[in-house]
């Protein structure tokens, strides 16, 4: 492979294993802050139940982080060197940043998991805030980033060098409040899903003498989701038309629009054709994009013809991943919805936790979280693409000079698969192991260390 | 003018390399002597290194990112000048970071639910050593002038920018001194047998330490290297006479067995060794071409990435503080840390 597809693909490919860690990283303090708060107000020691064993999670997820955080950060230079040169001085501020509030994150995690049975009961409890306001803030950090590298702000360019600096400017750049809020959000959307599959499996597989322990991990799991994935389908609009109004070839890239159109219409699913100007298949919707973009059904939508050669993103890596994203959040809601209406007849949660039907909707709807949360970066990695930094540098600019890019992604593409089956082995461990866990797969885990 | 916000940010750098290595280096030298525990003693050692590094080794870690994410910050054109000629011991760290923190990771948690993960323990001791080893050759590199930047940023190093006996000594420096500060902190968290072994490794680390810097000084003279001319002006024969100073305070600190002393002194000598390659290179960020001035972002960058960080260091420190003083009652209370079986 030439250095630039392997460049890309070893930081799309670590990018895409930290985002999974990450995201946990920032969901699951949320989830284990509400459990041990319902533990505090209500005495209920299956709460602290469930944030002892999620407690857990979060510091083996926070030690990976911490270290594919360290990998990335030595990929801006190994790989992307020229881009660090000319963007290091500008948004290295929210790195910087975000270094301080993981700091901060990364002590309290130390503070809640040793302080047990040191600290009073509210004291361990407070000791959970930092942990969920450090990493919310970390989050919105590294995506000030991103949505700098998709709407720079803050500088001027004179003889190729950034002058005029305003760090401030480029870390509120325009992007960044919905980016940011969207990417947060999601984060909580994909950790609630994936707890509230794994209670919902084990309740299906039935485990008497845990129910009660599982029912209420799903109850609140659905509960965090319930109130963030109406926010993220808001967050979700409001982000596109800031993409149609700032972005609008990475627009039309997501919508397959191939020509500049009055009255644009949504095509959902289908493959784009650059050779027809296209989209083979899929459902048009008419005239449902001039209206989501611009609030009027005759607005005209600029097309991908319409930005010069060489400038715009391949709408076949767009359009696909786009429709991925916005289908997984509304199979999520279905999901939900349906969680909702049987508990709503019965009368009470508790009834819907029997009911099959809802714990195998439950079931199905769980890995969507992190599907929408990938293929919603892919989205807006692809979508800027050719650019890096949009307007100013372009991928192929940035890569480094080096070879033997290519040997590095397979080694570390190694590394990485070592490091996931070593995850899965300790979290299927069968003895004292995570009993949260279906005994299917710690019948697995047991096999395996047998 | 000493006190700008380029020179400020510099030292911001070398003050977290410091913390790395007085608190990550010492990560590293548990995994020097997991590997060479040895004796009738050697998996006591073992245990006591492995329960020593648990509950702080995720923060230790966070030094390093503060001094990657520093200087691309302020130094961008250096971090893309470092990680382009230094490709290959940038690498090799990384491969060592990633490997030693997941194995350790996986053991420490693995040991809570009982199930202990194939060949964790030496992943874990030969990562911890390669990672010093290449970052020590990149100091080394880079105060050896190995790392050519032409005017307009271009590198024109190739890959061997760290084929240099003078890095080579500094990549086992950099062990030593791993090894010294583990050594020196684990005689205050041992008793008996166990630290009269902690005592001797520290004793021979410290040992080896002085020999490797000596003879690394005396080859930077031979060679004529821009390096070691520059150690010729009063500050840094100032810290290298510290350097000199802590060390053999440290040496006679183990032999008299004042234990409560040994881990400050040992943090010391690591520090004195970095302040003096830094007071050496001074105004050179990557010698013989970038200075400081030369290698830095736009100045408003640079002053609000001071700011930022001094604004920083009121949570933080209080935090810590927090931290190691609970961990303290902890430690008084438990024998090992509370993570939860679940």
């Amino acid at each position: 492979m030439g250095t630039l597809p392997s460049a890309r693909a070893l930081m799309g490919a670590s990018l895409g294993f930290h985002i999974i860690y990450a995201a946990i990283g920032v969901g699951m303090p949320l989830m284990l802050c509400v459990a041990e708060g319902l533990a505090l107000l209500t005495g209920r020691e299956v709460y602290r139940d469930l944030a002892r064993r999620w407690s857990k999670v979060v510091a083996v997820l926070l030690a990976i982080g911490a270290v594919s955080g360290t990998v990335l950060s030595f990929e801006l230079g190994l790989l992307w060197p020229t881009f660090m040169r000319f963007a290091g001085g500008i948004i290295g501020m929210p790195f910087s940043l975000e270094g301080f509030a993981f700091f901060i994150e990364a002590i309290f995690v130390a503070l809640y998991l040793y302080g047990w049975n040191v600290l009073s009961p509210r004291a361990h409890w407070l000791t959970s805030i930092p942990v969920v306001l450090g990493s919310a803030a970390s989050a919105v950090c590294v995506i000030s980033a991103n949505a700098w590298m998709n709407t720079p702000a803050g500088f001027r360019v004179v003889d190729g060098q950034p002058v005029d600096v305003h760090v401030w400017k480029a870390f509120f750049n325009p992007a960044m409040p919905i980016e940011a809020l969207h990417g947060t959000l999601a984060c909580y959307v994909a950790t609630a899903m994936a707890a509230a599959g794994i209670y919902a499996w084990a309740l299906l597989r039935g485990d008497a003498a845990r129910r009660q322990y599982n029912r209420a991990g799903l109850t609140l799991a659905l509960g965090v989701a319930a109130v963030a994935l109406p926010l993220q389908l808001v967050a979700g609009d409001i982000s596109a038309r800031f993409v149609a109004n700032y972005e609008p070839a990475k627009l039309a890239a997501m919508e397959g629009l191939f020509t500049t159109t009055r009255g644009a219409p949504e095509v959902i699913g289908g493959w784009p054709d650059p050779a027809s100007g296209k989209v083979i298949g899929g459902i048009a919707i008419p005239k449902l994009l001039s209206f989501l973009a611009y609030d009027d059904v005759n607005a005209t939508v600029r097309g991908l013809n319409s930005f010069p050669a060489g400038t715009t993103p391949d709408p076949r890596m767009v359009h696909p991943v786009f429709d991925i994203m916005v289908g997984s959040g509304f199979l999520m809601l279905a999901a939900l919805i349906l969680f909702g209406v049987i508990a709503w007849r019965k009368r009470r949660v508790g009834g819907a936790t029997a009911s099959r039907f809802a714990l195998l909707a439950t079931l199905v709807a769980a890995p969507f979280g992190f599907i929408a949360l990938e293929s919603g970066w892919l989205t807006t990695e692809f979508g800027r693409q050719p650019w890096v930094v949009h307007g100013f540098l372009k991928t192929s600019e940035a890569v480094t000079p080096r070879g033997g890019i290519d040997v590095i992604f397979l080694l570390l593409m190694l590394v990485y698969l070592a490091l996931t089956t070593g995850l899965l082995w300790l979290l299927l461990a069968p003895w004292q192991g995570p009993r949260w866990l279906p005994r299917a797969w710690r019948e697995v885990g047991h096999a395996a260390h047998g | 003018m000493l006190l700008t916000a380029e020179n400020a940010a510099a030292g911001i750098v070398l003050v977290s390399l410091c913390a790395y290595t007085i608190f990550g280096g010492a990560d590293f030298g548990g995994g020097v002597w997991t590997l060479l525990a040895t004796g009738p003693r050697a998996h006591a050692q073992r245990e006591a290194l492995f329960r020593a590094m648990g509950p702080v080794w995720e923060t230790n870690h966070i030094w390093l990112i503060v001094a990657v994410v520093a200087l691309f910050t302020v130094f961008p054109t250096a971090f893309a000048a470092l990680f382009v000629a230094l490709l290959i011991p940038l690498t090799l760290a990384l491969f060592g970071i990633v490997l030693r923190g997941a194995a350790f990771a996986f053991r420490h948690y693995g040991e809570k639910s009982a199930a202990r993960l194939p060949a964790t323990t030496e992943v874990f001791a030969v990562a911890s050593i390669v990672t010093p080893l290449a970052l020590g050759a990149c100091v080394g590199a880079v105060a050896a002038g190995g790392i050519r930047v032409a005017d307009d940023g271009t590198v024109l190093s190739g890959y061997d920018a760290w084929h240099d006996p003078f890095a080579v000594l500094c990549a086992f420096i950099a062990l030593a001194i791993c090894a010294l500060l583990t050594a020196a902190y684990m005689t205050v968290r041992t008793e008996g047998e166990l630290r009269e072994d902690f005592r001797l490794r520290a004793i021979i680390a410290a040992l080896v330490l002085g020999a490797l810097t000596t003879v690394a000084l005396l080859l930077g003279h031979a060679r004529g290297s821009f390096f070691a001319r520059r150690l010729d002006s009063p500050m840094p024969i100032l810290l290298v006479a510290g350097a000199v100073c802590c060390g053999i305070a440290t040496l006679a600190i183990l032999w008299l067995r004042r234990y409560r002393l040994a881990p400050p002194a040992a943090a010391a000598t690591a520090c004195a060794v970095l302040l003096a390659w830094g007071a050496a290179q001074y105004p050179y960020l990557l010698p013989p071409d970038l200075t400081i001035v030369r290698a830095a972002a736009p100045h408003e960058t640079v002053v609000a990435f001071v700011a930022a960080m001094l604004i920083g260091a009121v949570v933080l420190i209080p935090s810590l503080w927090l931290l190691y003083s609970v961990l303290a009652r902890a430690r008084a209370d438990l024998p090992g840390p509370d993570i939860p079986a679940a």
